[in-house]
C-alpha cells in the first residue's frame, strides 16, 4: 500500500511542476494548440464542399463536422510531442540528469503528457460547447456507457502514441533522424488514422491494410466511438487491437530503451 | 539593403552549405514524399467528386504545384531568416543586428539561404508543368506573363505574412514558437479559394491574404483568369508590402534590446 501511496506522491509533485511550466508557455501552447485544429479543420472545410450536393457514402455534412471535431479533441487528447524531446534529451546530452534521478524519465514525460492534455482538451472542450450551442450538426448524442468506453478508448489510444512517440525518440541513440522517421510515420497515419478522412472513404485496399496496422487505433477508433458509428463486433474488435498493439509498442520501447542505454556514451561522458 | 551584401551573405550560406550534400537527398527525399502525400489527399477526395470549388483534379495538381514552389522559397530563406526572429526578440539577440549598418529587415529578412531547399521550387514548378500537360493546356505568352507576375506578387504576399506575424513577436515577447502561426494560416492555402466556405472565403481574400498566394497563380496559369487580373496581384503585392512595412517600424520601436 505505501507503494501506492509513494507514487501519488511522485506524481502530484511531477504534475506540479508540469502544469507550472506550462503556464509559463500558455501562450505557445495556445499557438500549438491554433495549429493542431488547422489541419481538421481545413479537411472539413474540403469535405463540406464535396457534400454539398448530397452524403457522400453515407457522411452528410453533418456527420463530416460531427468526425472532424471529435477529430480535433481526441487527436488533442492523445498526441505525443515525446519523440521531438527525447532527440534533443540524447542529441545534447540532457538525459544524464535525468538518468541520474531516482525516477524513470518517462515518468517526467507521462506527467508532461497529462498536464499538457489537460490544459488543451479543456479549452477545445469549452470552444466545442460554445459552437454546440448555436450549431447543431457538432452536438453528440449524448449515453454515459458510450462515453465511458470513449473515455477508455481515448486513454488507450494515447498511451499507445506515447510508446510510438518515446520508442521511436529512442532511436535517436542510433540515429540524428529520429525526428525525420517521427515525420515520415504522421504523413502515413494522415491517411491510416482517419486525420484526412473517415476511414471508410478510403479507398476499400488503402483500408484494409490500414485495419492491419496501429494506425486506426490511434485516432479513427476512438473518434468513431465518440461519435457514435462503432457497434457490437466491431467495438469488440477495436478494444483487442488497440491492447495488442500496445503491447507490441510498450515491448519495442523496452527494446530500445535497453539497448539505446547500453550503446550510450553522452556528451563528455 | 544593398544587393552586395546579400551576395556575400549568400555566398558564404552556400559555401557552408555545400559541405552538407548528404542534406540535398535528404531535401529530395521529403519533398518527394511531401508531394506524394499530397497528392494522395486530393485522390482521396476526387474518389467522392469531380470538381473542388469548381476546379478538376489536374487544375488542383497545378496549384499543388504553386504551393510547393512557394513552400521552396519559406523554406530556404524565410523560415531560416525571419523565422528566428521572436526567439531574438526574447533572448535580445536582435540587438547584434540593429548594430549592423544595414536595413535592420532586409536584413533579418533575407540574411540566410537554406540552398538545398530551393529543390522544392524546381520539383513544384516541374509539377505544375506536368499538370498543365495532363490538362492538355498550353499557356499563351500571356498567361506565362501573368503567371510570372502573380507568382512574384504571391512570394511578396507571403513575406508581408511572415513580416506580419513575426512583428507580433515584439508586442508578446515569450511566444517563441510565433512561426506556427504561418504555418497553421497557409494550410489553407493548399486548396483552391473557391472550395471553401463564403465567409472563410472573404477572410482569405480580404484579410488573411492567402488567396493570392497559390489561387491567384495558378488560375493565371491555367486561363481561368484574364491575364491583366495579375497587376491587381501586383497591386494587392504592393500594398501588402507597404502595410508591412509600416508594421515592422512601428513594431520595432518597441524592442528595449537586451538590457529592457
Amino acid at each position: 500500500m505505501t507503494g501506492t501511496v509513494d507514487w501519488l506522491r511522485r506524481y502530484g509533485a511531477l504534475l506540479r511542476a508540469a502544469w507550472l511550466q506550462d503556464l509559463q508557455y500558455r501562450a505557445s501552447i495556445v499557438l500549438w494548440l491554433l495549429w493542431g485544429v488547422t489541419e481538421p479543420a481545413v479537411a472539413l472545410g474540403i469535405w463540406w464542399a464535396i457534400a454539398a450536393d448530397g452524403p457522400v457514402q453515407g457522411y452528410a455534412r453533418a456527420d463530416f463536422a460531427r468526425y472532424f471535431f471529435a477529430l480535433m479533441l481526441v487527436n488533442q487528447l492523445t498526441i505525443a510531442w515525446d519523440s521531438w524531446y527525447l532527440d534533443s534529451w540524447i542529441r545534447d546530452g540532457e538525459l544524464n540528469f535525468r538518468l541520474a534521478r531516482p525516477i524513470h524519465p518517462a515518468h517526467e514525460a507521462v506527467a508532461e503528457n497529462i498536464a499538457y492534455k489537460a490544459r488543451t482538451a479543456g479549452m477545445i472542450l469549452v470552444v466545442w460547447l460554445i459552437v454546440a450551442a448555436v450549431w447543431p450538426a457538432v452536438r453528440l448524442p449524448f449515453g454515459a456507457d458510450r462515453w465511458a468506453l470513449t473515455a477508455a478508448a481515448v486513454l488507450l489510444a494515447a498511451a499507445l502514441r506515447f510508446f510510438i512517440s518515446f520508442a521511436t525518440g529512442l532511436l535517436a541513440f542510433w540515429t540524428t533522424r529520429a525526428t525525420a522517421i517521427m515525420e515520415l510515420h504522421a504523413g502515413i497515419s494522415l491517411f491510416l488514422s482517419g486525420r484526412l478522412a473517415p476511414l471508410a472513404l478510403l479507398p476499400p485496399a488503402v483500408a484494409r491494410v490500414a485495419g492491419f496496422l496501429w494506425f486506426p487505433y490511434m485516432l479513427a477508433f476512438p473518434v468513431d466511438l465518440l461519435t457514435g458509428t462503432v457497434h457490437g463486433a466491431a467495438l469488440v474488435q477495436g478494444f483487442v487491437g488497440q491492447v495488442v498493439w500496445l503491447a507490441v509498442w510498450v515491448g519495442a520501447y523496452r527494446l530500445a530503451w535497453t539497448r539505446g542505454l547500453r550503446k550510450y556514451g553522452a556528451v563528455g561522458g | 539593403m544593398k544587393l552586395r551584401i546579400l551576395a556575400a551573405l549568400w555566398r558564404l550560406n552556400v559555401a557552408e552549405e555545400l559541405q552538407y550534400r548528404a542534406n540535398l537527398v535528404a531535401s529530395l527525399l521529403g519533398t518527394i514524399f511531401w508531394i506524394g502525400t499530397a497528392l494522395l489527399t486530393l485522390a482521396v477526395f476526387f474518389r467522392h467528386t469531380t470538381r473542388l470549388g469548381d476546379w478538376d483534379y489536374w487544375e488542383v495538381v497545378v496549384l499543388l504545384g504553386v504551393f510547393n514552389t512557394l513552400t521552396g522559397v519559406i523554406e530556404a530563406v524565410l523560415r531560416p531568416g525571419i523565422g528566428r526572429l521572436a526567439g531574438e526578440v526574447k533572448s535580445g539577440g536582435l540587438d547584434l543586428v540593429l548594430a549592423k549598418p544595414v536595413d535592420a529587415q532586409g536584413f533579418v529578412s533575407f540574411r540566410r539561404l537554406d540552398v538545398w531547399r530551393l529543390t522544392d521550387v524546381v520539383l513544384g514548378l516541374a509539377l505544375a508543368g506536368y499538370a498543365l500537360v495532363r490538362l492538355h493546356h498550353v499557356p499563351t505568352v500571356a498567361q506565362l506573363a501573368a503567371f510570372g507576375l502573380a507568382l512574384t506578387a504571391a512570394v511578396v504576399v507571403v513575406y508581408a505574412l511572415w513580416v506580419a506575424l513575426m512583428s507580433l513577436a515584439f508586442w508578446f515577447v515569450s511566444v517563441e514558437n510565433l512561426s506556427v502561426l504561418f504555418d497553421a494560416v497557409y494550410e489553407g492555402a493548399r486548396y483552391p479559394v473557391s472550395a471553401y466556405p463564403g465567409a472563410l472565403r472573404f477572410v482569405f481574400v480580404y484579410l488573411i491574404p492567402i488567396a493570392w498566394t497559390t489561387t491567384i497563380p495558378a488560375s493565371a496559369l491555367t486561363g481561368r483568369l484574364e491575364p491583366g487580373f495579375a497587376l491587381v496581384a501586383a497591386a494587392v503585392a504592393a500594398l501588402a508590402f507597404a502595410l508591412t512595412r509600416l508594421l515592422w517600424r512601428t513594431a520595432l520601436k518597441r524592442y528595449s534590446g537586451a538590457s529592457g
